[in-house]
């Protein structure tokens, strides 16, 4: 049942696109429904909100928030989530607590972190930290438990000090794990970012959407969501690329992301 | 070569019932081929013919990496040959079916099914009533030693009694042929010897068919009438030697059996004497 | 006492202190009243709500979307995913589909539903299908393609036909990784059905908060998100119960 290689795998996803899209012109002329643009109408429509300075000056800052939110959540995270992997007492301390704050929506918190913090930069990027926190931590958490004890038998008996056992062992050997807690995050990052702006309607990327549908402008609704499906998908293909390189020693894995957590 | 289905060995078989021994199983110049991960072609059986008769225990011996499972496999109809064929009864095998029970060293057991679960599956497929299944497979699992462990879940058993389950629960729709992949290669020493024991008590009561593969010489000539020897890759069978020691067999009387030493010494010898046929290959 | 109940007592600390810590910003004076409730006030207000007609509709309207989008990607995730796992013909079709709509952040779509299904509960529950789907799909085709293949081969031989092998053993066989992808699911449609009451509601929890933060009413913005973590936690928790109960037999659940 194992999946084989099939040849052509790298066009297949290229094609999945042309495919949707073309799904999608079929399906627009025919509800002939005004507010449902033809997939080529809202192509069209892309270069308009990219030509627009001051929608690709919001676009920018959007991503330097997240890029910001994604990065300190990575430095927090995976040392806290490698830490409870390897100490059941630190587990133990913290899982309640990630469990009370898991379902709730980060992106829900913006109304009272704005009430905080103001509308600034700061408050979107918190709201970003947050919900690329839980998934990096649970991933490393796991990484860590898994590590083969023997393995680190084997460093203290060469003479690594618990901290050393820590980067030199526990670290690498959690790492696939660990990046597919930062794929997940990554994606996430930007999920918060959208909706975090579609609930504050200052600036960015989601404001552009919920502005052009209060104004009826619906190719430019479609182009946003082009535009911010593409970011995704892109951000998601060059992070794959990455983590490939990286843990070329593992196991081969899934070209499909496996969680979304 | 031309095999009849009704063809017989030359040699007598001492202990079997007077009359004909005919072909249970009869495999046509197998090969098998596999791709590696290099996409390089890997020849894994080479040309191999063998009969085995109905009611013959037989065991395929051969160094790790020989094939010797992957035949097992054809004649379960789990792997179809990349040239030659198997046949059943002179019926040509195309697929897996209730007349060949495989018992393999993963024990395979289904996870989510108690003891009883697992030994009524079978049975059930068949159509069988549960009342009866249960009835029949409850008598079952008492004969492999199980009594008391019917609503366990395999988790909760030991390696050892693990396989006697999987045991059950192939006998339990009564296959013709036992096909046994390396069934107790994961046991230690001890159970191991338990599990040899009891299942030549269990083969003695209807002397099914049995092809037994394994790695160890002892096991091999222990349990069977007949050794294939094989070859390290490509598998080609070096050698077939008839095992030709009184039934029903006892481990402690065998063991002082200086004919039962001297096939272990000769088999053993056979594989330190190195590569005979094509392994120049 | 036990290793377990240690270990519960030592979780409760955090939450603790963080009680604590936010009694204390109120009551040192550092955060005012309107903006930081304190927590006793909080929670007084959240079992007033509970009891109030209004409140309960809101919740109602809440779960029936969470539940019927929840639902649906269930239904669908394991269908896709178990085709998938099954034919390589499905496979080679369904593969690059998931590869590029997965990682789509699926709120952006939440407008083009608005637009295409209305204000009501479709445009909702579609987009928490849309998102609680993937997982639950990912998870179920690598459980279904990790099968043991002599768990296969040993019902094939005990003379199960072909098509029946998909429900009798592919299906429970990867019944530990399709639970883990609901658990995900489940998590995300708490999140979703949330996010998208608070972008455009009348009802639901999503839209309380929102019409709290309009009248700067501190208190009855916390009251939605400690409703939605404590439907969160009890909600993950009777998943927890179905899934070792239905996979007691399997080994460390």
């Amino acid at each position: 049942m194992r999946s084989r290689f099939i040849p052509g795998t790298r066009a297949a996803p290229w094609l999945a696109c042309l495919g949707l899209l073309v799904l999608w012109q079929i399906a627009a002329l025919a509800l002939k429904n005004d507010s449902f643009p033809t997939a080529w109408a809202a192509i069209r429509a892309i270069p308009l909100i990219l030509a627009d300075k001051e929608a690709l000056i919001n676009i920018l800052a959007s991503q330097r928030r997240m890029t910001i939110g994604f990065a300190v959540a990575i430095v927090v995270s995976v040392p806290l989530g490698l830490m409870m992997g390897r100490s059941r007492a630190v587990a133990s301390f913290f899982n309640p607590l990630l469990m009370v704050i898991y379902p709730v929506p980060k992106a829900a918190l913006m109304p009272i972190i704005m009430l905080w913090l103001g509308v600034g930069d700061l408050s979107k990027t918190l709201v970003i930290f947050l919900g690329v926190s839980l998934p990096v931590i649970y991933h490393s958490f796991e990484g860590a438990k898994s590590v083969e004890e023997k393995m680190l038998w084997s460093g203290a008996a060469m003479g690594l000090s618990a901290a050393q056992r820590m980067v030199r062992i526990v670290l690498p050997a959690a790492l696939p794990e660990i990046l597919t807690g930062c794929r997940t995050g990554l994606v996430l990052a930007l999920i918060t970012m959208v909706t975090s702006e579609m609930i504050a309607r200052q600036s960015g990327a989601g404001n552009i959407l919920f502005n052009a549908l209060d104004m009826g402008e619906y190719d430019l609704v479609f182009a946003m969501i082009i535009i911010i499906g593409a970011m995704g998908i892109c951000l998601d293909a060059m992070f794959e690329t990455l983590r490939a390189r990286l843990v070329r020693w593992s196991e081969p894995q899934f070209d499909m992301p496996l969680s979304f957590s | 070569m031309n095999v009849l289905p009704s063809r017989t060995e030359a040699k007598a078989q001492p202990v079997r019932a007077p009359g004909q021994a005919t072909a249970m199983i009869e495999i046509d110049h197998v090969s098998q081929m596999f791709q590696t991960s290099a996409r390089q072609d890997h020849l894994a059986l080479s040309d191999i013919s063998l009969t085995i008769e109905d009611g013959a225990f037989v065991s395929i011996l051969g160094p790790s990496g020989c094939g010797k499972s992957t035949l097992l496999y054809i004649v379960g109809g789990f792997v179809s040959p990349t040239q030659g064929s198997a046949r059943m009864k002179g019926r040509a095998i195309t697929g897996p079916g209730p007349d060949r029970g495989p018992v393999f060293q993963e024990f395979a057991l289904f996870p989510w099914k108690t003891v009883l679960g697992n030994v009524m599956y079978g049975p059930r497929q068949q159509g069988v009533k549960a009342a009866e299944a249960e009835a029949q497979c409850r008598a079952l699992i008492e004969m492999v030693g199980l009594k008391g462990f019917e609503d366990f879940y395999p988790k909760e058993l030991s390696g050892g009694m693990k396989q006697r389950v999987a045991l059950a629960r192939t006998l339990a729709y009564h296959p013709e042929v036992l096909l046994m992949d390396e069934p107790f290669g994961a046991l230690d020493a001890h159970t191991r010897t338990r599990l040899q024991n009891d299942l030549l008590n269990i083969w003695e009561r209807d002397r099914k068919t049995v092809l037994f593969v394994t790695h160890s010489v002892e096991e091999a000539v222990f349990l069977s009438d007949k050794v294939v020897m094989m070859t390290r890759s490509p598998g080609r069978i070096r050698e077939i030697i008839d095992i030709d020691l009184p039934r029903p067999r006892h481990r402690s009387e065998l063991l002082l059996d200086p004919r039962y030493q001297k096939y272990v010494v000769d088999i053993e010898r056979m594989f330190d004497d190195g590569p005979v046929q094509g392994s120049a290959l | 006492m036990t290793v377990r109940a240690q270990d519960l007592l030592l979780g409760l600390v955090p939450l603790a202190l963080v009680i604590a810590l936010w009694q204390a910003l109120v009551s040192f004076g550092y955060a005012p009243a309107t903006l930081l409730p304190p927590p006793g006030l909080v929670f007084r207000r959240l079992a007033q709500q509970l009891t109030t007609l209004t409140f309960e509709q809101d919740v109602a309207a809440t779960l029936f979307r969470l539940f019927a989008g929840f639902l649906i990607a269930v239904v669908l995730g394991v269908t896709i995913g178990i085709a998938a796992a099954a034919s390589p013909l499905i496979n080679s079709a369904v593969r690059p589909v998931v590869r590029v709509l997965a990682p789509l952040p699926k709120v952006a779509l939440y407008p083009a539903l608005l637009l295409l299904l209305g204000f009501g509960h479709g445009s909702k529950i579609t987009l928490v299908t849309a998102d609680a789907l993937f997982p639950i799909l990912l998870s179920t085709y690598y459980g279904a393609s990790t099968v043991e293949q002599k768990l296969v081969w040993s019902a094939l031989a005990a003379g199960t036909p072909p098509r029946e092998v998909l429900f009798k053993v592919i299906l429970p066989a990867a019944a530990p990784s399709i639970l883990t992808g609901c658990r995900i699911g489940l998590v995300i449609s708490c999140i979703v059905v949330f996010l998208a009451e608070m972008i455009t509601s009348t009802d639901g929890l999503g839209h309380v908060l929102v019409t709290a933060a309009r009248t700067f009413q501190a208190v009855d913005m916390f009251v939605p998100l400690i409703t939605i973590s404590l439907l969160g936690l009890i909600l993950n928790g009777a998943l927890g119960a179905l899934r070792s109960y239905l996979l007691r037999g399997f080994p460390e659940v």
